[in-house]
């Protein structure tokens, strides 16, 4: 089991180690002097030469690749997250403060997802092929493909602008919080129905299930003990991978709601070229991923030979 | 010359071959005889370079056995083509263009008819299949042709038939043949002479009639009289 | 249920255009009326077709290219490339893919190019899993054992051995994919960081339409109405694909 453990931890740091270096490769070759986007951010009508000279030097961009990289990932490591190129401020409090705002919505989305997915998902298998079965699928696959800022729009178009029942912009009240986590959470109630639905499925499809059965095993007994355990394996797997998908969303969200957090941040940090933050939110999310995923591995390792379930 | 000398080799953490040592000359017939899991197959690997050494040298005189080209012919018939494409196709993969003549001369010797060759592996009975597959191996003239238990998929009939058009054929075209095979009977009839491998080791290396009549180790001896018990053999 | 496939190819037609672009005062007589800049935006759909859908293909065929070249390095190179490979993969994977596109099509200054790029790098690693759990079990089966004995190189190997065995599993990938890179540029475009005006695509026009959004709200509804249509059709084509490339597997 400490084999596995370390094998696993040697991957995540490895991964986390390429995110970091392939972010910093990006953002030091892209196109354009990142020193004026940084001056103009600051000092906006003040800008000359010696202006942008100086920027360039604070900033620590006239050094090499490589000593910058290592200037950054040093502090890195003690979770010193530098100062913002633009403000001077350290990066880690605004960072801080984002997160609060997007962390909860974040949950709030899933939590609308999850209200909605499950009760979905086991309504449809309760009958396969039946009706309530094959509309859930079809509007699980329609809610797949509509994309999160215009289900937003016609959100705010239809409560907040012809009901005038929600607000819309901002996130200065819990209400206001109402619309985005709604929108996020139907796209999310979308794939995982279908997850849902077809673990329960495969689950119930389990050839000792009916020997259970005729050995007189109570119904609920069956589908508590063996059912649902064996339909959560796959659940919980594609769970990490639902992640990438909350993450995204509940960026484009707060984008479309005006809402602080996660996103905009980061979608201000790339317009301003302010390197520290962008370089904070993308580690960030690197670690947030790999960390889950790493843990989702451990779950499935160790849930695995109990219930005796197959690789996926 | 095939030489085989001193070879060790390891297959998933465990010793698949263990001071293995053995030589074939050009237009002999060896047998490598052995049960399941003896070693037979890592044998060919490392032969064909598909299994890396961890100690000791195979050549072919002198150089890597892939530099002469030897061909294998395979256990399971229609493994060996591809069920997209047509035997023709398959069959020509070794040489570069078409040799018409060859080609005619192959397929009479294996008793094949050329039209056989338009079909797709999945179209033509396991013995056409495996017939197919010596045509390809000898195509393009190797000096050395391995045989991976090339009779254990057919049936009894086309055993005897298959086994006499490869004797007939060798002595035609004066290959090398190393010929892996469970079949004790079939290698005491077909071999110059027969490697008995047990457990990644060679047990004994003796001619046909040494080993049907008074094998020396007792693992041969054991062999021997299965195979007579079965049938194989004649005691 | 390939027949919904219809509908995919209806709005990719842009021929039949009238005049595409003239400055007028917003108004209600067009099929779906006009945008602030006097533009029909009918024929802005139709044209931007070409732009989301156009574009969702280039990209997702790079993708296709680039990750079954990765996967099949992967399979056939010997286990230290293969580390390698799965490695760069999980690294590519640890990001969710469009916040990365986000990063990286800001970086690189908006336009069609880095979109492209942008969306392209953070679309490849599917294919290259799929590829490389195909390459391998390939590796051992009897033909291509035979081929390299008869002294083909590698890449011809791959070309006639390995490849036809790829195509239907990678097939159904691309068209998951492909949906996946229609929402992305319609993103991306309603982000700000894709396609530049005055060029229409379905993503810039619903940015258009959010400034007017309570005087003309209708303007909102079709260009995301087209996305949906479209990521749906290729969806269920994927699936009715996926389903019979599953039967046939039975039946084979």
């Amino acid at each position: 089991m400490t084999r596995t453990l370390a094998g696993l931890l040697l991957r995540a740091v490895v991964v986390l180690a390429g995110t970091a270096l392939i972010t910093f490769a990006l953002l030091w070759n892209a196109p354009g002097d990142p020193a004026q986007a940084i001056a103009l951010a600051r000092f906006d009508a003040l800008l000359t030469e010696d202006v942008v000279e100086l920027v360039r030097e604070e900033a620590g961009l006239n050094t090499g690749f490589w000593t910058a990289f290592w200037g950054w990932v040093g502090p890195l490591l003690t979770l010193d997250f530098g100062r913002s190129a633009v403000t001077g401020r350290p990066v880690w409090p605004d960072l801080w403060t984002s997160i609060t705002y997007t962390f909860p919505l974040a949950l709030a989305g899933l939590a609308v997802g999850l209200a909605l997915a499950l009760p979905l998902a086991f309504l449809a298998t309760r009958r396969p092929g039946g009706v309530v079965d094959r509309v859930a699928v079809a509007v699980a696959s329609l809610g797949a493909a509509i994309p999160a800022y215009w289900l937003g729009l016609l959100l705010i178009l239809v409560f907040a602008v012809h009901l005038a029942v929600l607000p819309a912009m901002g996130a200065r009240t819990p209400a206001h919080a109402i619309l985005p986590a709604v929108t996020l959470g139907l796209g999310v109630a979308a794939s995982l129905t279908r997850i849902i639905r077809s673990g329960i499925l495969e689950a119930r499809g389990q050839l000792f299930l009916p020997a259970l059965r005729r050995r007189g095993v109570a119904p609920g007994a069956i589908g508590r003990d063996h059912v649902a355990p064996h339909a959560a394996i796959p659940v919980v797997t594609v769970f990490g991978l639902e992640l990438a998908f909350l993450l995204e969303g509940t960026v484009m969200v707060e984008v479309i709601f005006g809402r602080p957090g996660l996103g905009t941040f980061l979608v201000d940090a790339i317009e301003a070229r302010d390197f520290p933050q962008v370089q904070a939110v993308v580690i960030l999310m690197a670690l947030l991923f790999v960390t889950v995923n790493l843990i989702i591995d451990l779950i499935y390792r160790a849930v695995d030979p109990r219930i005796g379930a197959h690789d996926a | 010359m095939l030489s085989v000398e001193g070879v060790w080799a390891r297959r998933g953490g465990a010793v698949a071959l263990e001071d293995v040592s053995l030589t074939l000359a050009p237009g002999q017939t060896l047998a490598i005889v052995g049960e399941s899991g003896a070693g037979k197959s890592s044998l060919i690997a490392a032969i064909l370079g598909f299994l890396p050494l961890w100690k000791g040298r195979i050549s072919w005189d002198g150089a890597p056995v892939r530099a002469c080209r030897p061909a294998l012919v395979m256990q399971e018939p229609r493994a060996a083509f591809n069920p997209a494409h047509r035997l023709r196709r398959s069959v020509l993969e070794p040489v570069q263009g078409v040799p018409v003549e060859r080609l005619r001369r192959l397929c009479e010797g294996l008793e094949l008819s050329e039209d056989v060759l338009d079909r797709r592996p999945g179209e033509v009975s396991i013995g056409q299949a495996q017939r197919v597959g010596i045509l390809r191996a000898l195509i393009a003239s190797p000096p050395l042709v391995l045989f991976d238990e090339p009779l254990s998929a057919l049936d009894a009939m086309t055993q005897k038939h298959t086994a006499r058009l490869i004797a007939e054929l060798q002595r035609e075209e004066g290959f090398a043949a190393l010929i892996v095979t469970h079949d004790l009977g079939y290698a005491v009839a077909q071999a110059d002479e027969i490697a008995v491998l047990r457990r990644g080791k060679i047990e004994e290396i003796a001619p046909p009639d040494v080993v049907a009549q008074a094998p020396r180790s007792a693992y041969c001896q054991t062999l021997r009289t299965a195979a007579i018990s079965l049938g194989a053999l004649e005691a | 249920m390939v027949a919904i496939v219809g509908p995919l190819l209806a709005p990719y037609d842009p021929t039949a255009i009238n005049i595409p672009k003239r400055l007028a005062a917003p108004s209600a007589e067009f099929p779906l009326g006009t945008d602030a800049l006097g533009r029909d935006i009918l024929s802005r759909l139709l044209y931007g077709a070409r732009w989301s859908l156009g574009l969702a293909l280039v990209v997702s065929l790079i993708g296709l290219c680039v990750g079954t070249v990765i996967g099949l390095v992967a399979a056939l190179g010997g286990r230290i490339a293969d580390w390698a490979v799965m490695r760069t993969t999980d690294t590519f994977l640890a990001f969710p893919e469009l916040v990365a596109a986000v990063v990286i099509a800001g970086l690189m200054g908006a336009g069609t190019w880095s979109l492209i790029f942008a969306l392209s790098v953070t679309g490849w690693m599917r294919y290259a899993r799929v590829a490389r759990g195909i390459g391998l079990s390939l590796r051992t089966r009897g033909y291509v054992v035979q081929a390299k004995l008869a002294g083909l190189s590698p890449l011809a190997v791959a070309r006639w051995h390995y490849l036809p065995s790829l195509v239907p599993s990678l097939t159904v990938v691309w068209t998951g994919m492909f949906a996946r890179a229609i929402l992305g540029i319609s993103a991306l475009g309603f982000l700000g960081f894709g396609v530049q005006p005055p060029t229409p695509e379905w993503g810039t026009m619903l940015l258009d339409a959010r400034v007017h959004m309570r005087s003309t709200p209708l303007q909102m509804v079709w260009p995301g109405l087209a996305v949906v249509t479209c990521v749906l059709a290729i969806n269920l084509a994927g699936d009715a694909l996926r389903d019979a490339l599953a039967t046939e597997e039975h039946a084979g």
